[in-house]
């Protein structure tokens, strides 16, 4: 291994980096515009949900639930209807997304203690809001009925993040996600262009040894790695105020071992393909769709199925996505999080071992 | 069709057939990622751990537990002997919630006295607490109801029943296979046109061929057919995983198809536009998932349009695949016919004509 032709290959590969305006830019650009997004588009929060309301019984009580859900901060009253067949018509046309339907003799019912059935109508296609208004709805109406008797009260605390701000939740994902879904692609793209163009044969030709190569390649990739993850966590921790409880040193190191797993994988990759496109597909599959549904980083992963629970510790996002949520949001540190790290760690070499033996295969 | 189209055409039927890998690559993103995606993931807590501490051990006490461990939502991993245990555990992650019944549970409940029951939610993923806190509501409100007896001045007197809609057991299956479905339509119909566009220019083969007497549109028609043929057959595989994971569909078959071939048209379009305005690969690769990204967030797929800021759900508007999702979950789950969907299908020719126009005026501009 020599230095100097490592550092000649370097300064190549930034040369042609920075002379690219569109390579520069999306680096810089995507990681903040995936945050914003993320920051303000993402939540499955909902809130001025429209509700129809068909109200056959016409009484102050009747009005007291309507004016329960007005004043819950979850639904707007967007129509009114006289009949079943007009909600129908409103659900269809997404007018609206859930009515509420209250029967003749609610307050009668009430007076009298008996059961009153209230009936909630959700638009169920988008399941994830149906299930959210669902549950909102129905918690409405039950705290309404409360209201009329001493009941026993559930006080809820929420902790880690207590105002439930979906943002303190993605922040520290996207850290793991964006990481996953950049090194790779540009490593990957940026080998596999020199092997399409042939650039890569005189390289070989040259008295550059293929482990000068690939670190050469390794360096500037795994520096503009380095680089986005300190500005989303910049970003993050300025713009968005997530929280940082734990040690940012901690975290740091984790990210630096990471970022190493990260351009590993787009160098196996790229010793496995040839064309640009094929490895770009490639690096979709293995890095980036994982990182984004099968981390955990939206959807919870004990909900899965116990197979693909398994499936999930094949990629090593979950591992840096718990390190970063629990270092931010818990303060937790290298006591709790070190099994984490440590595989991470053997992720990074099994990677790097696996790309050295193929990378080996293809040169002799 | 004149002979310049056809042998254009026949040039990129040949490029096409010679990557086998591609072909075999998109039909996974169509079938087995899809396949994947729908039974992994959903948004809903299903088996949620818990733990309880239970101060009261009373038969009230217990058969509260029995609720909580009986309902999907939660599974109750162990339970602790104090408080500080709990936090532990909430702590190390091995479970997302505690409950902890106060003392004197049951003597209160019985002397109808307000009492309040904690409970402490790993905040951490914020959908699945607020997920857990609406459960955990409703579960002691079905306790609270099922023990204090209908005749009881506590008991809860209005009961809401809730109905869902097009999707009445409340499966994320049909969202989740028709949203993976347009998504990676929107994928491989964007970035394929692009791949190949650009791998032209990146050899110098674009040269020769504006050389030809080839026109420009002729050109971008010859890149357009053969991914717009390959992603309307891809659809088949994709609709005999539909009928497997057992989604109805409401609407006609024909209408759907129509719809996903203009949908196909403004996808190649982006995908044509990413490849007039880059020189390499890479950056063409780098810009469409530049643009993909922004694409899938606004769909209403990974989370839902309105509870979105204002402006983005007017940016939103500009995604076809927003448009696209409408159009596939109402024909399959709403039966939507044309009467419901026919703004969609003028926005995504609006978005997919606009597209055409820019990328063959940047061209020809650039061309010349």
């Amino acid at each position: 291994m020599n230095s100097t032709r490592v550092a000649a290959i370097v300064s190549k590969e930034s040369k042609e980096i920075l002379r690219d305006p569109i390579l520069v830019s999306v680096c810089i650009l995507l990681p903040v515009v995936m945050l914003f997004l993320f920051g303000y588009g993402v939540s499955l929060d909902v809130d001025d949900v429209a509700l129809g309301v068909l109200d056959f019984d016409q009484s102050p009580d009747s009005r007291a639930l309507v004016d329960a859900f007005a004043h819950s901060g979850y639904f707007r009253v967007a129509h009114v209807f006289q009949s079943r067949s007009e909600i129908e018509a409103a659900l269809r046309r997404g007018e609206i997304r859930t009515a509420i339907v209250i029967p003749k003799g609610i307050q009668s019912d009430l007076v009298r203690e008996e059961t009153a059935d209230v009936q909630l109508l959700v638009d169920g296609t988008h399941s994830a809001t149906a299930l959210i208004v669902g549950n909102y709805a129905r918690s409405i109406v039950i705290r309404h009925a409360q209201s009329f008797a001493g009941s026993i009260q559930l006080r809820t605390r929420v902790w880690y993040n207590p105002a439930l701000r979906s943002i303190n939740y993605f922040v520290p994902g996207l850290y793991a996600v964006i990481l996953m879904s950049f090194p790779p692609l540009m490593t990957t793209l940026g080998i596999v262009r020199e092997k399409e163009s042939g650039a890569v044969q005189q390289i070989f030709a040259s008295p550059v040894r293929s482990s000068e190569y690939i670190l050469g390649k390794l360096i500037p990739y795994g520096s503009i790695a380095f680089l986005q993850i300190l500005l989303v966590m910049a970003t993050g921790y300025i713009w968005f105020r997530v929280p940082m409880q734990g040690n940012l040193w901690f975290l740091l190191t984790a990210s630096i071992v990471y970022v190493f797993c990260t351009v590993g994988i787009g160098l196996l990759i790229s010793t496995l393909t040839k064309s640009q496109l094929v490895a770009m597909l490639a690096a979709y599959m293995v890095a980036l769709m994982p990182s984004y549904l099968l981390s955990g980083f939206l959807f919870p992963i004990f909900a899965m199925p116990y197979v693909l629970r398994l499936f999930t510790h094949a990629f090593p996002t979950r591992y840096f996505i718990e390190t970063s949520r629990d270092v931010t949001l818990k303060g937790a540190g290298f006591e709790e999080l070190w099994t984490n790290v440590l595989v991470l760690l053997l992720y990074t070499i099994g990677v790097f071992v696996l790309a050295a033996i193929s990378f080996k295969k293809k040169v002799a | 069709m004149s002979t310049r189209l056809k042998s254009l055409l026949v040039k990129e039927l040949i490029q096409f057939s010679r990557d086998p890998i591609i072909v075999v690559m998109i039909l996974y993103f169509y079938t087995l990622c899809v396949i994947i995606c729908t039974y992994a993931l959903t948004f809903d807590i299903k088996e949620l751990p818990f733990t309880v501490v239970d101060y009261d051990h009373t038969p009230a006490s217990r058969s509260l537990i029995e609720h909580f461990s009986a309902s999907d939502a939660f599974k109750l991993v162990g339970s602790a002997s104090d408080e500080d245990t709990a936090v532990r555990w909430l702590e190390t992650g091995e479970v997302r919630m505690a409950l902890i019944i106060p003392s004197r549970f049951d003597a209160s409940m019985r002397r109808g006295e307000s009492q309040a029951l904690q409970m402490i939610i790993d905040g951490g993923n914020s959908n699945t607490a607020d997920f857990a806190r609406g459960y955990a509501a409703q579960i002691v409100a079905m306790f609270q109801t099922e023990v204090a007896g209908p005749n009881n001045s506590s008991a809860a007197a209005i009961k809401p029943v809730v109905r869902f809609w097009y999707n009445p057991n409340q499966s994320f299956t049909a969202f989740m296979v028709l949203s993976m479905i347009a998504a990676n339509t929107l994928m491989v119909a964007m970035i394929h046109p692009a791949a190949s566009f650009v791998r032209e220019k990146e050899r110098g083969t674009i040269e020769q061929l504006i050389v030809t007497p080839v026109t420009s549109l002729e050109l971008f028609v010859a890149k357009t057919i053969p991914t717009f043929v390959m992603g309307l057959l891809a659809v088949f595989p994709s609709l005999l995983i539909v009928w497997m994971f057992g989604v109805p569909m409401r609407g006609s078959l024909s209408l759907f198809l129509v719809l996903t071939g203009v949908f196909l048209l403004s996808a190649i379009a982006m995908g044509v536009f990413v490849a007039v305005l880059s020189n390499t690969l890479q950056q063409a690769l780098l810009l469409a998932f530049f643009a993909l990204f922004p694409l899938m967030f606004l769909s209403g797929s990974m989370s839902p349009i309105e509870s979105m800021p204002k402006f983005l759900q007017q940016l939103s508007l500009a995604s076809p695949l927003r448009h696209y999702m409408d159009v596939i979950l109402g024909i399959f789950l709403k039966g939507a016919g044309p009467a419901d969907l026919w703004l969609q299908t003028v926005l995504l020719l609006g978005i997919g004509s606009s597209l055409y126009m820019t990328a063959l005026v940047v061209f020809q501009r650039r061309a010349s």
